[in-house]
């Protein structure tokens, strides 16, 4: 009982993150139907912010090297305030690298490369600002939380239970404004047809920027507690969460917010099956039960199929 | 004879006529702008005509300063300028200073064999780097194709000199490292029974390292009770640590890479083990000190590199690394860095002696450089060095250090054990 209960723990702590990274594609995929590439440079963004927030010093190397924040803020606010720092970075994107393009009705694939190339100058610019080195945030971050707790004879890590709880919050609370509230409907809409919802007096390009600045908060987030759980590998730590993400937002169906948290939830799940003598192989058996899945439902768990148009 | 690409110029054809010219002639504009790019880089690179020296000696190195491994590489860098500082303040080659050209290898293959090319194709004598095995499995046959000899600063896999007659290092294997560190515990601990071994099943280093582990805890009559395969960038550790702390082990040895092994430490301590752990050379950096923390106290470690050896040329390292305003020891990894510069530098003086650099062509120049780099003994950081003729180096001292971190938790040093 107690080894199904760790395999649970281990499964959707990870789950979390990943359900968490995917929603921030889904919610721009659902929009302009395109995948944001920058939105793993997005989610390092938030690592970052909640580093330097908490009073972190940047290391040797970069432009910023030994600078360090005047204040020192408690990891409770850094980490809103992360994510909020995210969602500005995830609309500038937006407004350089996605808008101009739309405007100019260009083909989509253009703006999935546009954003591609938003997410590499992110990276880059953190690396030449903050060094390559890694961070982490300190474990005394926590306050006096034990290191790691024991349910039902599981041991889990606290850091690893807070993820998941927050990353169930943000996910309930998602769900229930895009279900409950006015602007949720209205994002809605647009995703189920931009020009139709303008007609309504839908304000389409609103929604759109709303749908950025949510998935960045929701990667800055994810950014910030994935620092606190592992540590900030470099710049390119998003680069492996982006691809687990796509996996993750494929397996759920393309633009389906439920769909991306189950995918989330069952990839996470998926990995912790993985017998541990075997881990090391894990990617594949996830990626290999997504072929699977994608060979017997093309559009993904909870994805619609679409009509064939003419 | 160096590989140059054989570049063509691109033919774009229009298509008047159809609706589709305009998309044509933007190809063909990209066509051009990617032509322009590969005959841009057509130049140069020929290896008949004599060593360039106008800006001094030519020297590259290739280090890990983005990606992962920029821990190590950072760490590298120092070391060479340090080196270089060293060389040149002493009458480089001869009276014509050293031109060291750095070059970013990432922490992937693909990214350190194009720093290799690149390296190459700018008329370097030799090359340091790259700073993983498995970034050395695929640019060092780059080089030995091309004749230009490498010296490895931090590959520790097996199998590096042998991938040919111009590859050396002088980063000790880890089959003559990493027992020492088992032997250490069990003289710590001879109660230990039971080890559970952890490395990143993608990566050469750690599989080439866990075998030399494995073999060496057996030896000891320590069957590991469970062997724990990890992906070479995986940070969150929670399934394999909780499947190996059910065998409850009273040794942990981990064969992984500074910032995975880091958060390793981190993850195992904060799920409650407490017995003894041996890390390998992957961690033999003190950037693993942000990572793991606290939690970093008491990791014993093998090392090539002690800064309490006292021999004149250590005193010189030592005293270089102080002036440079840092406060704490030289890791083993700037020392080896130094110490490749070092090597190069004392056989290209050597081989200037009796074939003028400026005379020779830089392929014969290259070819002599590794003869006299295999032929030479070298007084250095890490103690007396010489190399195998397949360029394996050949060093009398090795250490066992134990981590131990200061009250901050942010800091700390590998304090030698006696």
């Amino acid at each position: 009982m107690s080894d199904l209960l760790q395999l649970l723990f281990n499964g959707l702590s990870v789950g979390a993150v990943y359900a968490l990274f995917a929603l921030g594609y889904t919610l721009v995929f659902s929009v302009l139907g395109v995948i944001n590439f920058s939105h793993g440079a997005v989610f390092t963004l938030g690592g970052y912010f909640t580093y330097l927030l908490i009073g972190g010093a940047v290391g040797a190397n970069g432009l910023l090297a030994h600078a360090q924040l005047p204040f020192a803020l408690p990891f409770w606010l850094a980490l809103p305030l992360a994510g909020f720092g995210s969602a500005t970075m995830a609309l500038l994107i937006e407004r350089l690298a996605f808008r101009p393009l739309r405007q100019r009705q260009a083909d989509p694939l253009l703006a999935l490369i546009s954003s591609l190339g938003a997410g590499v100058i992110i990276v880059n610019l953190i690396q030449l600002l903050v060094g390559a080195e890694s961070y982490s945030i300190p474990t005394t971050a926590l306050g006096h939380l034990p290191a790691a707790i024991t349910i039902g004879g599981a041991q889990v890590r606290s850091v690893q239970l807070l993820l998941l709880a927050i990353s169930v919050v943000l996910l309930v609370l998602l769900t229930a404004w895009l279900e409950g509230s006015r602007n949720g409907r209205g994002l809605q809409a647009v995703s189920e047809d931009p020009v139709t919802a303008r007609l309504l007096g839908i304000d389409s390009d609103g929604m759109i920027r709303l749908a950025f600045g949510l998935s960045g908060f929701l990667a800055g987030v994810a950014g910030g507690l994935v620092g606190l759980s592992i540590s900030i590998a470099g710049p390119y730590f998003g680069i492996g969460y982006g691809l687990k993400g796509l996996g993750v937002l494929v397996l759920g169906g393309l633009g389906s917010v439920p769909g991306a948290m189950l995918g989330g939830l069952i990839i996470g799940l998926a990995e912790a099956c993985v017998p541990a003598d075997w881990s090391g192989y894990k990617d594949a058996v996830s990626y290999g039960f997504l072929f699977l899945v994608l060979l017997l439902r093309p559009q993904g768990l909870l994805g619609k199929a679409l009509p064939t148009k003419v | 004879m160096p590989v140059i690409p054989h570049c063509q110029h691109p033919v774009a054809p229009a298509d008047p006529g159809t609706g589709r010219s305009n998309r044509s002639r933007r190809i063909g504009l990209l066509a051009v702008l990617l032509g322009a790019g590969l005959l841009a880089g057509c130049g140069g690179g020929s290896d008949q005509g004599p060593v360039k020296l106008s800006g001094g000696v030519p020297v590259g190195a290739v280090l890990a300063l983005t990606g992962n491994a920029n821990v190590y590489g950072q760490n590298q860098k120092t070391g060479l300028e340090l080196a270089l500082a060293e060389i040149n303040g002493s009458g480089g080659i001869n009276g014509t200073p050293v031109a060291l050209t750095l070059e970013d290898g990432g922490s992937d293959e693909a990214s350190a064999s194009s720093a290799f090319t690149l390296q190459i194709r700018r008329g370097v004598l030799a090359l340091i780097g790259p700073t993983l095995s498995q970034q050395a499995f695929a640019a060092d046959p780059i080089a030995q194709r091309l004749g230009v000899p490498v010296v490895a600063p931090s590959n520790t896999a097996t199998g590096i000199p042998q991938l040919g007659s111009f590859i050396s290092r002088v980063s000790a294997q880890s089959s003559v490292i990493a027992p020492l560190s088992i032997s250490r515990a069990l003289q710590l601990n001879p109660a230990i029974r039971r080890a559970a071994v952890f490395y990143a099943n993608d990566d050469a280093y750690s599989t080439a390292e866990t075998t030399i582990f494995q073999k060496a805890l057996t030896d000891q009559g320590l069957k590991p009770v469970t062997v724990q395969r990890t992906q070479l960038n995986d940070q969150d550790f929670q399934t394999q640590i909780t499947a190996a702390l059910q065998q409850k082990p009273d040794l942990i040895v981990m064969s992984l890479q500074a910032v995975d092994g880091g958060n390793m430490i981190r993850q195992l301590r904060e799920l409650g083990y407490k017995g003894m752990i041996v890390v390998g050379n992957g961690m033999n950096t003190p950037n693993i000190y942000p990572i793991c923390q606290k939690y970093c106290d008491g990791i014993l470690i093998a090392q090539a590199y002690s800064p309490e050896l006292s021999t004149p040329a250590n005193n010189v390292f030592l005293k270089r690394f102080k002036a440079s305003g840092e406060s704490a020891a030289p890791p083993q990894l700037t020392a080896q860095a130094y110490t490749a510069l070092q090597v190069i530098s004392e056989a290209l003086r050597r081989l200037d002696k009796h074939s003028p650099l400026r005379s020779t062509p830089l392929a014969e120049a290259r070819k002599g450089l590794m003869k006299e780099l295999l032929a030479g003994t070298y007084q250095t950081p890490l103690g007396e060095i010489r190399f195998t003729p397949e360029g394996e180096v050949i060093q009398k001292q090795f250490y066992v250090a134990q981590v131990r971190m200061n009250p901050d938790g942010r800091s700390g040093r590998f304090a030698l054990l006696p």
